[in-house]
């Protein structure tokens, strides 16, 4: 019974959904507030993404003739569901709600729903910009994928030597004993790869051709108003806290105070310093690419860094 | 408490939706103007959407031509309430200079209640912002109304 009442905590306050949701809007929020200040303005106060929300939620719900209602109005929830688990698996420093022996691979499963979920939502709609938009997605989700794969494999082999670590207690464990992989030099690549997997996966400015409001009105989300279209844009906030702190566990791990609240601040700072450093900076100074840019970009030179690093770390660097 | 917060972030976070319906474009540029650093319109929250369904406030522009009246009221029912109607510059309220041409269907408010007009050929980004957060104001009074 206590078991039960401590897995539902873990679910839906630390460090599942609500948890995430708070800093995922904290992080959302900071990002425009940085990406305004680096254009020289103003910009929306932090607690913006929860006006945005929370409008969103008070507003109508239209669903066009031509959609499949049950595909349509579920999609944002399970993405919203998938975005919540997954913090139970990313270790913040010495705490994991849940660990398994191959948690990393789970990790890696979950990650890829929301993306799913956009185009399953975007298909159900009926609308052509939608259609355009999810072909534009599944292009996208092809292109990260790949580079983060050979990051994911590179830190496990890193971890766990000749057998390979899946398991992120594992490697929070061996950063507590040998430092943080950051400081690894051969891990270095495979950290500048991981940062420019992020805002792809989140799908901020440069990498954000899915949703490209000023061609495609915003490719899959365009037929989305009211509740559902709130919980998409809060499924983006979370995914932003959610990569930030897949990189935070993978690659800054190792700081322990054995105070779990502690722990808990210093991470949310680490997560707003990675979202700053490789959402906000490269929205601010860059245009959006055309996706078969895109593409080149993610199997070239991303890959390319995570492949050297994988390469470095298996000769046994 | 929640229903206060619904009704005062619909002020907070007003999204809008540009219509052109056969604007000279002079307008169009100084709505881009107030979202500009100069200007910085996001500092209220405004954000430009790409879509109808996403939007608060529909911002009109142009002399509503014979082609694009009836997109115009299309779209204008696609977006969701609550909704507010902002005519933008002298075109959609009187027809301007374009006033009795036969391919010109000139006042907005024969087809859609319009909530603000801002008049001027073209309005100063400052007249815009104005208008746009009037529009806010009464966006959170139909919030508010929506409620009881």
């Amino acid at each position: 019974m206590f078991n039960i009442l401590w897995s539902l905590f873990y679910v839906l306050i630390f460090p599942g959904a609500l948890f995430t949701v708070a800093v995922g809007l904290l992080l959302a929020g900071i990002d425009r507030k940085v990406v305004a200040r680096m254009q020289h303005r103003i910009g929306p106060p932090i607690r913006q993404p929860l006006y945005d929300f929370l409008k969103l939620i008070g507003k109508e719900t239209i669903i066009p003739k031509a959609a499949n209602k049950l595909a349509f109005l579920g999609a944002p929830f399970v993405g919203f569901v998938s975005l919540a688990l997954i913090m139970l698996f990313i270790p913040i420093f010495g705490f994991t709600a849940f660990s398994t022996s191959a948690d990393m691979i789970v990790i890696l499963y979950l990650i890829t729903i929301p993306g799913v979920a956009l185009i399953v939502g975007g298909s159900s709609s009926g609308s052509p910009y939608a259609g355009i938009g999810i072909s534009r997605e599944m292009v996208t989700m092809m292109a990260y994928e790949l580079p983060f794969v050979l990051v994911l494999l590179t830190v496990a082999k890193k971890a766990g030597g000749v057998s390979l670590a899946f398991s992120m207690d594992a490697i929070a464990n061996w950063q507590a004993a040998n430092g943080s992989m950051l400081f690894q030099w051969a891990m270095i690549p495979a950290a500048i790869a991981m940062l420019l997997v992020i805002p792809a996966e989140v799908g901020t400015q440069p990498f954000d051709v899915a949703e490209a409001e000023t061609e495609i009105c915003e490719g899959p989300l365009v037929e989305y108003s009211g509740a559902p279209l709130g919980l998409f844009k809060l499924n983006s906030a979370m995914k932003m806290f959610v990569m930030s702190a897949l990189f935070v566990s993978l690659f800054l791990g190792g700081i322990r105070t054995g105070f779990i609240l502690i722990d808990a601040i210093i991470f949310v700072v680490l997560c707003i310093i990675v979202t700053v450093l490789c959402m906000s900076t490269i929205h601010a100074i860059s245009a959006r690419l055309k996706i078969e840019h895109l593409f080149k970009f993610y199997w070239t030179f991303v890959a390319g860094l995570a492949m050297a690093s994988l390469i470095l770390v298996w000769c046994g660097l | 408490m929640l229903k206060e917060l619904l009704n005062k972030s619909s002020m907070k976070s007003p999204w809008i939706y540009h219509i052109n319906s056969g604007s000279c474009n002079g307008c169009d540029i100084e709505l881009v103007a107030v979202l500009t650093p100069r200007y910085d319109a996001e500092r209220f929250g405004f954000k430009l959407t790409g879509t109808p369904r996403h939007a608060d406030i529909v911002v009109v522009s142009g002399p509503i031509t014979s082609q694009s009246k009836e997109r115009l009221v299309r779209t204008l029912a696609q977006v969701p309430e609550p909704k507010c109607v902002v005519s933008l510059g002298s075109c959609p309220k009187s027809g301007n200079v374009f006033k009795g041409s036969y391919s010109v269907e000139a006042p907005l408010d024969n087809y859609v209640h319009v909530d603000v007009s801002v008049a001027g050929c073209t309005p100063k980004p400052e007249a815009i912002m104005e208008g746009l957060y009037k529009a806010a104001q009464i966006l959170q009074e139909k919030r508010e109304a929506m409620n009881k």
